[in-house]
């Protein structure tokens, strides 16, 4: 039986929507992986712009999942199910 | 270059791209239009093959470096091909420090130099990037081909970073031959290609290494920047870790011509196209990185007489100034001009080759690099 991928809403700060959506994105995904490859899809200038060409997050790009940052944790392979929203920011760094 | 005709000065800086146009006199100077806000801007150049084309190496903090494009002057900008690390997929290059004998992938970091061909490759650039990556683009940079011969070299397991990074930040391109073509890598010293990038040979005899065990390595030299000789070609002014040194054979062999300093660290040197045979440096005391002696100086080294000079008298500019390896430039005019920008985000102008100083009345942030160009050279 196929399996029903929930939607989830997907949210970049201010900063990343010249890249990418301007307002909240539905998306259907398993983990962040996908997640970010769905929207690279929908938005071609956000490619390399979150992660890098190893696909792992950029240094300074944070993502949190019903509002867990899972950046420095499970990162990319962070599984999204019964999650409802994630939200990408650029962290609070530099001077 | 025309005699009277106005210069702009490309300042990359740590925030951002600014343009500085002077007057027919260079003694005035408007600052903007401004461009890649809150982004470290490594280098930017003119095209001179291409009037009103500028490239930028952008590196954005966030969201990873960019090569930018300007084709009115630098009013408007637009991300045009970044290349990737070329070795992502078939071959890991980066060993993980806490297990040597695992290897990780490493993304492209950050873009160090950008540099146009030459006129009879008018659509040819070539592009230094972090970590040690050499790219060329062939239709200006809406596609990039790696270099592998330098992306994979052999020898690549044993180049060390410099403390700027693993940066690829010289390239040169010999305006005889567009075959024959230089690098600079820190901390791996310069190489010379005589067949358009297949194959390199390393280039450093004679040029010391104080902070290695062996004194003269083939390679392991932390050059900072070298400058070419528009008269003569074969002549190179190198600002190298070790010291300042000249080549007068295509870099098969150097010499070391600051000893007489008495302290001749730094990291940029500028060789003017009208007045051949000059390079301009700004040493540095090598522990606290700025100018020795308390206040802003430049030198001149001059190679018909072997001998150096002070452009800058002593005291008229007095403060600590820092300058990196991209900071001097000089025009093409007669006499040439000279601009330094410093650490601390002044930029200081000479309009006749280093006879007298102002500095352009702007505070700048810090500045990484300068170069020259003119709304209408060829």
């Amino acid at each position: 039986m196929k399996r029903t991928v929930a939607k989830l809403e997907v949210r970049l700060d201010s900063w990343l929507r010249e890249f990418g959506p301007k307002g909240r994105e539905s998306v259907a995904a398993d983990s962040v992986e996908q997640l970010l490859d769905e929207l690279e899809g929908r938005y071609p200038k956000l490619r390399f712009k979150l992660r890098d060409e190893t696909g792992q997050l950029r240094k300074y790009v944070r993502v949190f999942v019903d509002g867990k940052d899972v950046s420095g944790t499970s990162g990319v392979s962070t599984g999204l199910e019964g999650a409802r929203s994630v939200d990408i920011l650029h962290s609070i760094a530099g001077g | 270059m025309a005699r009277k005709e106005p210069v702009r000065i490309l300042v990359g800086t740590r925030k951002g791209t600014y343009v500085v146009t002077g007057d027919a006199r260079r003694r005035r100077w408007k600052v903007g239009p401004v461009a890649h806000e809150g982004n470290e801007v490594y280098h930017v150049v003119a095209d001179p093959r291409h009037p009103g084309d500028l490239y930028a190496a952008v590196n954005n903090p966030f969201f990873g470096p960019e090569v930018q494009r300007s084709r009115d002057g630098g009013r408007k900008w637009k991300e045009i091909a970044t290349p990737l690390n070329p070795l992502r997929k078939d071959r890991a290059f980066q060993m993980n420090e806490a297990s040597p004998s695992t290897p990780v992938p490493r993304p492209l970091n950050n873009l160090w130099h950008i540099e146009p061909g030459l006129a009879s490759e008018p659509e040819t650039l070539y592009l230094g990037a972090d970590p040690h990556l050499l790219f060329r683009s062939t239709d200006l940079g809406r596609s990039w081909e790696p270099i592998a011969s330098i992306n994979e070299h052999p020898a690549r397991k044993d180049w060390a970073p410099g403390f700027g990074g693993a940066c690829l930040h010289t390239i040169l391109v010999d305006p005889r031959d567009a075959r024959r073509l230089y690098i600079g890598l820190s901390a791996v010293g310069t190489f010379r290609s005589e067949d358009g990038g297949a194959s390199w040979r390393p280039r450093n005899r004679g040029v010391e290494t104080p902070f290695l065990p062996e004194k003269f390595p083939e390679t392991g030299q932390c050059v900072h920047h070298v400058a070419l000789d528009a008269e003569d070609p074969d002549t190179f002014y190198r600002q190298d870790h070790g010291g300042i040194y000249v080549s007068r054979d295509r870099m098969d062999s150097w010499t070391r011509i600051g000893k007489a300093l008495g302290g001749d660290f730094g990291f940029g040197v500028a060789s003017p196209p009208s007045a051949p045979g000059r390079a301009y440096f700004v040493p540095l005391n090598d522990r606290a990185r700025v100018i020795g002696g308390g206040h802003f100086q430049v030198l001149e080294w001059n190679d018909r007489r072997r001998k150096w000079r002070r452009l800058v008298r002593p005291g008229a500019f007095p403060g600590d100034f820092g300058v990196q390896r991209e900071g001097i430039a000089t025009d093409a005019l007669d006499p040439p001009g000279i601009y330094v920008g410093t650490t601390t985000g002044q930029l200081f102008a000479s309009p006749d080759a280093g006879r007298s100083w102002s500095l352009v009345p702007f505070q700048f942030p810090a500045i990484h690099s300068v170069s020259a160009a003119s709304p209408a050279s060829p």
